[in-house]
């Protein structure tokens, strides 16, 4: 059985995959060294444990046949949303929000976790009877709201806008993605952008609301929100065809970014390396994304499709907030850049996707 | 792998491979094509103006402040220099509340300054709470020895050595030397475009008045400049890592070096101001002038009361300057150029002049003086009746009578003439302190002034009355060209620039205004009867002959210039009581300096003015003495002098 199983790995082994998956990890760890090493102590050493600790997730999530999460779906979206709940009771609060569950040393974010266990539970809900779905499509809708909306709103109390954000964006992309009726998907985003509106206007902290109209408008704080989104132009920007040369960031070195090494790690690696190398790692992103897109389509259920869609649309929503919230097209809600920044759960959660992304591979011609 | 049968199987071929993901890859496509373009429009596009812009983060002008140059005296003795101050600079983020209450009380604040402090404080916003302002300027030694110690305590506090202007004599020469203060935004925006060349920045001291402020572009020097790397936070690194920054960002250090300001080296004598300061400390209010009639040099100027100008300069407080500027002495007014005057009798000498010019009298004709003279429906009075005088006598014995007659016979203009001819009524080019030129009216006055001329004018002209205003100084530099035979010279208070090491940079030779029309001859009968009117005996007493000083041979004129409504003698001080002048030089047959004394509201010349004058004659004789016989030897000498009495 091992030999058969290694065999099979060498044959099904998604090497473009890996062969993706590797380089942005090379990029990060590069990355990341020049980011922190103006930041505390300890934090580079930190991120490698996660590393390790990731692939070992990634190897598990990879290893195990999907067909388990399908049959655990429910059950581990059940976990999610207790723990969910769990850190709004006693989490550790920093910065204002609570979003941390302490286990001993290390902190985990649940928040992190609700995007894989609620792109599960709608890969499961839409893996069913295609007729059925046909046929009521308003009750799968329902029930689509229903797995997106709970954790969501959880997810707000804490508050924590951008993982809210980034949630509401896969389970969006997965409902357009999914076979739907064209009318179905266009009421849903129209009812989705109506109710956004009617929040925006009553729910949102102050310092959220300012931080878009400061997007909008950046004179209204040209110290505060508009000041960091301005720094990080200036890092891009400065950054020219070839970059500073790694090390060499003024912005990064001198510390005129903040948190450049959980939100913008992106800016360090723009003035770093340049054009040249932003248009290389964007490619392997658009690569890795396409790439889990190509899977969805010979992916061989319903079930590995969905999960599929889901997992890019993680790492495409992440990867294009993060880098639109650096360039200055997008306004300044905490999201990471997969692999690239730093922070255990963001990790972890990148690992399980890609581990997820990888599963489906490998068992895509396995009938 | 045997589940499968559970799983519902995908209807392949039916739709495969669906559109659906190919339009979500389209759409991702766009997407990050959206990404690469705009990266494209910063980093290609304006990648030069954000290279600019992130240079401009980090990259720091360090001003290298220019030591100011000294002023010294003819002798190389110090007037003013610098010391080093302590100012305090606060980093908003760092200060909390612990250490305001500590800064608060050790420098003892006052609640006013506290509240002022803590509105500074709160206004700073984002990076500028990373940046350290200045709080407060030049602490005390007790406030910055507390501060030292308990500095580990008290965060986001830092003391900082400044080199800070210092007047070692105090209020000594005030006016003369002048003060300074920091320079307003108005100005720096004008002082920009005007003289760019000296480089101003916000905070900088600029002369205000006196020498500093005549000679700010030689005293200044030009500011360094250090061009440094910071971090975020405004600071720089240390050490290794500090110069490799430095080499890497702007390829080798940058700096220029400040280049110190000039020296000035006056002609002024300290001990010789001191003692001119210390006769006049005995009045409330006065000025006097004790000039070189060999060169037109300042030996010595001194307006009194005067403010000390390293209160000016620097920590004045609102009550200071209240005071300052409310006191009915006017401790700020520069009794020696700002200020008119009537010269009273010492004008006496512009008639005399005029006569012996136009030959229009006899020198030894006798006039009779019964103590006044009726003209038209007035009666004008002198001092008492001096019985018959002629003009020799007339001078010395100061009798207004006489002058009363000889200003009828030469008239206003011939009297404007010499009087403008001996410097007044026009400034002396010394310069300073925006001197006021003073008035000799003409006849063409007259007529353009409302109320026009009236006859009894030229009688109270030729007496120093009327409308004729003078200042301590114009006075000073018309006697000493009486005394040196008729040479008007500029008065001169530098002697020339130096650079701190002592080279010369530029010197400033004695500078004739002109030679006085008047001969030899006739300044020769002037100075004989300016030597009577403080040394004859009576019959004929000259009006200082009782405040005269046995071993001095001066020579010189009173003036009682009226001030009040009324002729009256009161106690000095009493704003009816007139000004007392002398306008002197000593010696009397070989003059070496000449000395003008006013005294605000003094009385009677000979009462006020002219020991005052005697004192300093005292003091620069003594300092003369002991010169040439060395320090050692001067009190021997003086006591050899007694005896010789």
């Amino acid at each position: 059985m091992p030999l058969t199983a290694l065999r099979k790995l060498r044959t099904k082994f998604d090497w473009p995959l890996f062969g993706a998956i590797v380089a942005i990890v090379a990029i990060a760890l590069v990355n990341l060294y020049s980011a922190t090493r103006v930041a505390p102590k300890g934090l580079y050493q930190n991120q490698l444990m996660w590393f390790a600790v990731g692939t070992v997730i990634f190897i598990v999530t990879a290893a195990s046949d999907y067909r388990f999460f399908e049959r655990l779906a429910y059950a581990v979206y059940g976990v999610g949303l207790v723990l969910l709940i769990a850190v709004l009771i006693g989490g550790k609060t920093v910065k204002g929000s609570s979003r941390w569950l302490g286990f001993g040393p290390f902190g985990v974010q649940p928040s992190e976790l609700a995007k894989i266990v609620v792109i599960i539970a709608l890969a499961k809900l839409f893996s069913g009877d295609p007729l059925d779905l046909a046929l009521r499509p308003w009750r799968y809708l329902m029930s689509a709201l229903l797995i997106m909306g709970v954790p969501m709103l959880l997810i707000m109390k804490q508050p924590d806008l951008g993982t809210a954000l980034i949630l509401y964006l896969i389970a969006t992309t997965i409902l357009m993605v999914v076979s739907l009726q064209l009318h179905v998907k266009l009421l849903t985003l129209g009812a989705e952008f109506l109710f956004g509106t009617v929040f925006f206007l009553f729910k949102l902290h102050g310092y959220q609301k300012k931080r878009l109209l400061t997007f909008i408008d950046p004179s209204l704080d040209p110290s505060g929100a508009g000041w960091h989104a301005r720094q990080a132009i200036f890092a891009v920007g400065s950054g020219k065809w070839t970059g500073k040369g790694w090390l060499k960031g003024t912005q990064n070195q001198l510390q005129f970014l903040p948190e450049h090494w959980t939100d913008f790690p992106f800016a360090v690696f723009a003035e770093e390396w340049g054009f040249i190398g932003c248009t290389i790692l964007i490619g392997c992103y658009l690569f890795l994304i396409l790439w889990a897109l190509n899977l969805a389509a010979e992916a061989r259920d319903r079930f590995a499709e969905t999960l599929c869609v889901g997992c890019a649309a993680l790492l495409f929503w992440h990867v294009f907030f993060n880098i639109g919230m650096v360039a200055g097209i997008l306004p300044v809600v905490g999201v990471t850049l997969p692999l690239i920044s730093y922070g255990g759960s963001s990790l972890l959660t990148v690992m399980v996707t890609l581990g997820l992304i990888m599963n489906v591979s490998i068992r895509r011609y396995s009938y | 792998m045997t589940s499968r049968s559970r799983l519902t199987p995908r209807a392949k071929g039916t739709h495969a491979p669906p559109r659906r993901f190919a339009w979500a890859q389209v759409a991702v496509g766009c997407a990050f094509f959206l990404l690469i373009g705009r990266l494209y429009q910063l980093q290609v596009m304006s990648g030069d103006y954000y290279l600019r812009k992130s240079a401009d983060n980090f990259v720091k002008e360090l001003e290298l402040p220019a030591t100011r140059g000294q002023i010294r005296d003819a002798k190389g003795r110090v007037l003013v220099d610098n010391r080093p101050a302590y100012n305090v600079y606060i980093t908003p983020r760092f200060f909390n509340t612990d250490s305001f209450t500590k800064l608060k009380k050790y420098l003892a604040l006052t609640d006013e300054q506290a509240t002022a402090l803590e509105v500074r404080i709160a206004s700073k916003r984002g990076l500028d709470r990373f940046r350290q302002f200045l709080a407060f300027e030049d602490i005390t030694r007790d406030q910055l020895a507390v501060l030292e110690s308990e500095k580990n305590d008290v965060p986001g506090v830092a003391v900082q050595a400044v080199a800070h202007r210092n007047y070692p004599h105090g209020a000594l020469a005030a006016h003369m030397l002048g003060y300074m203060n920091q320079i307003t935004p108005e100005e720096l925006s004008d002082k920009r475009q005007k003289a760019d060349a000296l480089n101003y920045h916000l905070g900088d001291y600029v002369g205000r008045a006196g020498l500093e402020r005549q000679w700010e572009s030689f005293l200044r020097g030009k500011d360094g400049v250090e061009r440094i790397v910071v971090d975020a936070k405004g600071q720089r690194k240390d050490g290794a890592e500090r110069e490799a920054l430095d080499t890497f960002y702007l390829g080798g250090p940058q700096r220029s070096e400040a280049e110190p300001g000039n020296d000035l080296v006056t002609s002024i004598d300290l001990e010789l101001q001191k003692k001119v300061e210390t006769a006049l400390s005995k009045h409330k209010s006065g000025a006097a002038a004790v000039i070189d009639v060999e060169t037109g040099r300042v030996l010595a100027l001194a307006s009194w009361p005067e403010p000390d100008p390293n209160i000016l300069t620097g920590r004045l407080s609102h009550a200071q300057a209240e005071q300052l500027n409310t006191d009915p002495l006017r401790p700020m007014m520069d009794k020696t150029l700002r200020e008119n005057y009537f010269p009273g009798s010492t004008f006496k000498v512009v008639p005399t002049i005029a006569a012996l010019e136009d030959h229009l009298i006899d020198p030894d004709a006798i006039v009779r003086c019964s103590g006044g003279l009726r003209f038209g429906k007035r009666y004008f009075r002198c001092d008492k009746a001096h019985l018959s005088v002629n003009l020799n006598f007339a001078l010395a014995e100061s009798c207004n009578v006489y002058y009363f007659e000889l200003g009828q016979t030469l008239g206003l203009d011939r009297m404007a003439r010499v009087a403008n001819d001996l410097g007044l009524g026009a400034p002396t080019g010394v310069g300073l302190n925006s001197e006021v030129p003073g008035l000799v009216p003409t006849s063409d006055y007259y007529k353009r002034i409302a109320g026009g001329f009236q006859k009894g004018v030229v009688l109270n002209t030729a007496i120093g009355q009327g409308d004729t205003k003078v200042t301590v100084l114009q006075l000073a530099m018309a006697y000493a060209a009486i005394a040196n035979g008729g040479k008007l010279w500029v008065p001169q208070i530098v002697e020339r620039v130096q650079t701190a090491d002592g080279q010369v940079i530029q010197e400033f030779p004695p500078r004739l205004r002109r030679q006085l029309a008047a001969s030899a001859d006739m300044l020769q009968k002037v100075r004989a009867a300016l030597y009577d009117a403080v040394n004859h005996p009576p019959p004929h007493e000259g009006t200082s002959f009782r405040a005269r000083v046995p071993g001095l041979d001066v020579a010189g004129k009173t003036g009682t210039a009226q001030t009040g409504k009324f002729h009256k003698e009161g106690e000095e001080g009493d704003e009816n009581n007139s000004h007392s002048w002398f306008a002197s030089f000593a010696p009397s047959k070989d003059p070496k300096i000449a000395v003008v004394v006013l005294i605000e509201h003094g009385g009677f010349g000979a009462k006020a003015s002219t020991p005052t004058a005697m004192e300093i004659y005292q003091g620069y004789f003594d300092l003369q003495k002991g010169l040439s016989a060395g320090p050692a030897a001067a009190p021997e000498a003086r006591r050899a002098a007694r005896r010789a009495q």
